[in-house]
């Protein structure tokens, strides 16, 4: 498995130092950036990780690079930190859907906690990732008449009248049908349901 | 006893009882040359009279030859006198006519002693009997003296010189003076020409009566003077008069006045100057017991302003305390002038003073509560940008715990880095450094006392103020800018209250950038030379700019368009900028406003 990476954002160059010692001592990988363009330039997001960013910085604030990276296929999660956290950064911060929002003095537990819980949500989001870019593959394979069958299947709908509404003949549904389980390779009805509310496709729901 | 003898010898007894009356006046006032020249006046027309008496009354031409000679002496004088009084009385000018007549007169007073029998005649012949007065009185009759004509030419002379002198005591509009003392004695002149004609060179028989026109002038510069003295007197009066008033209206003010001799060292104070220097009626002063009430601080000042005065300058005014014998402090401001003699040596010194406790305690209270607002309006100040101030100070404070934290960690390793160990605590000792300096920045701006002017460094004042605000405009998304040339002078000033100006001018830009967009957001600080003796800063945002309708409004107090706001930044910074001698106005621009300062150049 390839080793989580916590990415320090901070323009403050002494404690872009500390935190770094502080993740290093607590057995994490870390990389520290000066601003949010130096990070955004290294195009981190498809390795495993986290973000803890500056919520102020000069040029671009973490917010800025919460937005950014928003537009990425596969976003990193961000931990904002702050010298001092007023109400309107937080709720902002927050509604971007932020991992965590914590003062730069907040406890040490507290933080690594955040930290652990940034990559551990990276994490799943990757497998989850995975687990459906290789469903899709698999549905890929289904040619259109197949997919057409298999709306009507979803819909619990007999061979007989799906027949009747494609105006084909019954043996060739059943020919379908049995294409559809061996490309998706399920067995019953009810998993090849699952299967495909799994896969996330708004057209099999 | 004849008439003759009898006028004659009145002429000598009421001129001699002039010179009695006038002669001691001039020993009294010996400045009062006039009437010196007076009483001469008067003494040689008392001798000349007699010496005419004997001459007119001569039986034979010996005795006449013998009076006339004599009677030369007192008419030589007499000139001098009466040219001498000429040039005082009317102060007539062309000394060098005067003396040159005088100077042929006295040669022709020698020629008199010297050749022939008188300056008139070289031999008496015999004597005739002329009609005067209903009498008979002599006259003498023999060969003339050629060298007589210099004392006529001399006559002549102060003929003109009188006419000179009336004409310039006309034109300076003394015309009663110029009348009748200037043209007594030009008629006397005249008179003695004509008769000096008719006799010595017609052969005209006319006695000599040169006693009654000398009388006549006399009497006229006796009338002159003594108009002089009613008039002297009547200014006394009406002195003492002013002097009465003065002494009223010094009263009313609370005025102590004083008077003092420089030259023998006395001092003549007013009832009220005692009161105010806390001395009974009847202590006797002088200035060093003055001076010793001043208080302690003030009173090497004090000496020497009054030295300085009596140096050169004159007139000296002069703020200071006293400290009464009962120990209450007292403020004077003392206004003086000193007098000095013709040569530049200080004669006498004169002033008043003034109880301006009052106004001192006034002014006081004032400062006090300005500085009371200007303290408010900082910690106003300071709660807008509290947020920005807690993040700067959290920033080290953050890196400190993060770094101790690590070191923690990395001492639970077994064999731990020593160096990377000694990294952290130098930096944990740097970040400690900062958090103190954000501190003490904020202490020096919320500090709350007097008003300190000293020499600013334009760029480090600025710099401290933009560092203060950097996080603020950062999490505002406003690029606050700094441009300060590189030959910028040093400015005079209190830092806190500039810094303070500036943070609110700065703030004032940042707020009005709110909900700008479709332009770069910037609050721009420049500073520029205006002129040798002024440096400008001016404070330039892109936002909104000012409401045409709130120009005049501006820096009223109170006055504020803000949600939030007290309406005294801008009040506030005008009455400090102003106090340090600069102006604080400003303008609007083609996108945004500009506010703009001046100070002073530190000399």
């Amino acid at each position: 498995m390839v080793e989580s990476i916590v990415h320090v954002v901070d323009d403050d160059e002494s404690f872009l130092m500390a935190m770094s010692r502080l993740l290093r001592a607590s057995g994490f990988a870390a990389r520290t950036y000066s601003s949010a363009r130096e990070f955004l330039g290294e195009r981190c997001a498809d390795k495993p990780g986290c973000v803890v960013v500056d919520l102020r910085m000069p040029d671009l604030g973490g917010l800025d690079l919460q937005a950014a990276l928003g537009h990425t296929p596969y976003p990193l999660p961000v931990l904002f930190l702050t010298g001092h956290a007023d109400t309107a950064s937080t709720v902002r911060a927050m509604r971007g859907g932020a991992e965590d929002f914590l003062e730069k003095t907040a406890a040490k537990e507290v933080l690594l906690e955040a930290v652990r819980r940034a990559l551990a949500r990276d994490q799943q989001e990757r497998e989850e990732r995975s687990h459906r870019d290789e469903l899709r593959a698999r549905f890929a394979a289904i040619s259109a008449r197949e997919r057409e069958v298999l709306c009507h299947v979803l819909r619990g709908r007999l061979n007989k009248q799906i027949a009747g509404d494609l105006g084909i003949h019954e043996r060739t549904v059943k020919v379908h049908r049995k294409s559809i389980m061996t490309k998706l390779s399920v067995r019953s009805v009810a998993a090849l349901a699952q299967l495909s509310q799994e896969a996330g496709l708004p057209a099999y729901s | 006893m004849s008439l003759v003898t009898v006028v004659w010898s009145m002429i000598a007894a009421a001129c001699l009882t002039l010179a009695a009356v006038h002669l001691p006046v001039w020993w009294r006032n010996r400045e009062a040359r006039a009437t010196l020249a007076f009483s001469l006046a008067a003494i040689c027309t008392a001798a000349l009279a007699m010496c005419e008496l004997a001459m007119l009354k001569a039986s034979t031409p010996a005795a006449y030859a013998e009076a006339q000679r004599w009677m030369n002496l007192p008419v030589a004088l007499l000139l001098l006198a009466l040219a001498g009084f000429a040039h005082h009385y009317l102060d007539a000018g062309l000394r060098w006519l005067a003396i040159t007549a005088i100077s042929l007169r006295l040669l022709s007073l020698v020629i008199n002693f010297a050749v022939g029998e008188s300056g008139n005649f070289l031999h008496t012949v015999s004597l005739h009997a002329v009609p005067l007065l209903g009498e008979q009185v002599s006259m003498a009759v023999g060969v003339r003296n050629p060298w007589r004509v210099i004392g006529q030419f001399a006559v002549f002379l102060l003929m003109l010189y009188f006419i000179a002198a009336s004409v310039r005591a006309w034109r300076r509009s003394r015309r009663v003076a110029a009348v009748l003392v200037g043209g007594s004695l030009t008629f006397f002149m005249v008179a003695s020409l004509a008769r000096a004609f008719v006799v010595s060179w017609w052969g005209g028989e006319v006695p000599s009566t040169v006693s009654l026109f000398a009388l006549g002038v006399v009497a006229v510069m006796g009338y002159a003077l003594s108009a002089d003295l009613l008039r002297a007197k009547q200014l006394v009066v009406e002195l003492s008069e002013r002097e009465r008033e003065a002494d009223l209206a010094a009263d009313a003010a609370s005025l102590g006045t004083w008077t003092s001799d420089i030259v023998r060292g006395t001092l003549q104070p007013s009832k009220k100057l005692r009161e105010l220097f806390g001395f009974a009626s009847d202590d006797r002063l002088d200035a060093e017991q003055l001076a010793q009430r001043v208080h302690v601080d003030d009173r090497a000042a004090f000496r020497d302003r009054l030295s300085q005065a009596a140096r050169r300058r004159g007139e000296y005014q002069s703020e200071f305390r006293l400290v009464l014998p009962d120990g209450q402090l007292r403020w004077i401001t003392a206004l003086g002038r000193v007098d000095f003699d013709a040569k530049g040596k200080p004669l006498r010194s004169r002033g008043a003073c003034i109880d301006i406790t009052a106004r001192k305690a006034a002014e006081q209270e004032m400062l006090r509560l300005r500085q009371d607002i200007a303290h408010v309006g900082r910690v106003s100040v300071m709660g807008q940008i509290s947020a920005a101030l807690a993040h700067e100070i959290n920033q080290p404070l953050g890196a400190i715990l993060r770094n101790a934290e690590a070191a923690a960690l990395f001492m639970q390793h077994e064999s731990p880095d020593l160096q990377e160990i000694s990294a952290i605590l130098e930096d944990i000792r740097k970040d400690d450094q900062r958090a103190s300096a954000v501190i003490d920045r904020i202490r020096a701006l919320l500090r709350h006392g007097e008003v300190a002017m000293t020499t600013l460094n334009v760029r480090s004042v600025l710099g401290d103020v933009a560092t203060l605000l950097w996080p603020d405009a950062a999490a505002r998304h406003v690029a606050l800018e700094l441009t300060v040339p590189g030959d910028i002078p040093a400015v005079r000033g209190d830092q806190v209250q500039v810094q303070q100006v500036l943070l609110n001018l700065i703030l004032n830009g940042m707020d009005s950038l709110e909900g700008v967009s479709d332009r770069p957001r910037s609050v721009t600080v420049t500073a520029r030379c205006e002129g040798p003796a002024s440096v400008e800063i001016s404070v330039t945002d892109s936002g909104r700019g000012i409401d045409a309708r709130y120009v005049g409004r501006l820096f009223e107090p109170f006055f504020t368009t803000k949600a939030k706001g007290i309406g005294m930044g801008l009040s506030i910074s005008r009455g400090i900028i102003e106090a340090h001698g600069g102006r604080l106005w400003a303008e609007n621009q083609a996108v945004g406003a500009t506010f703009r300062f001046t100070l002073p150049v530190a000399s």
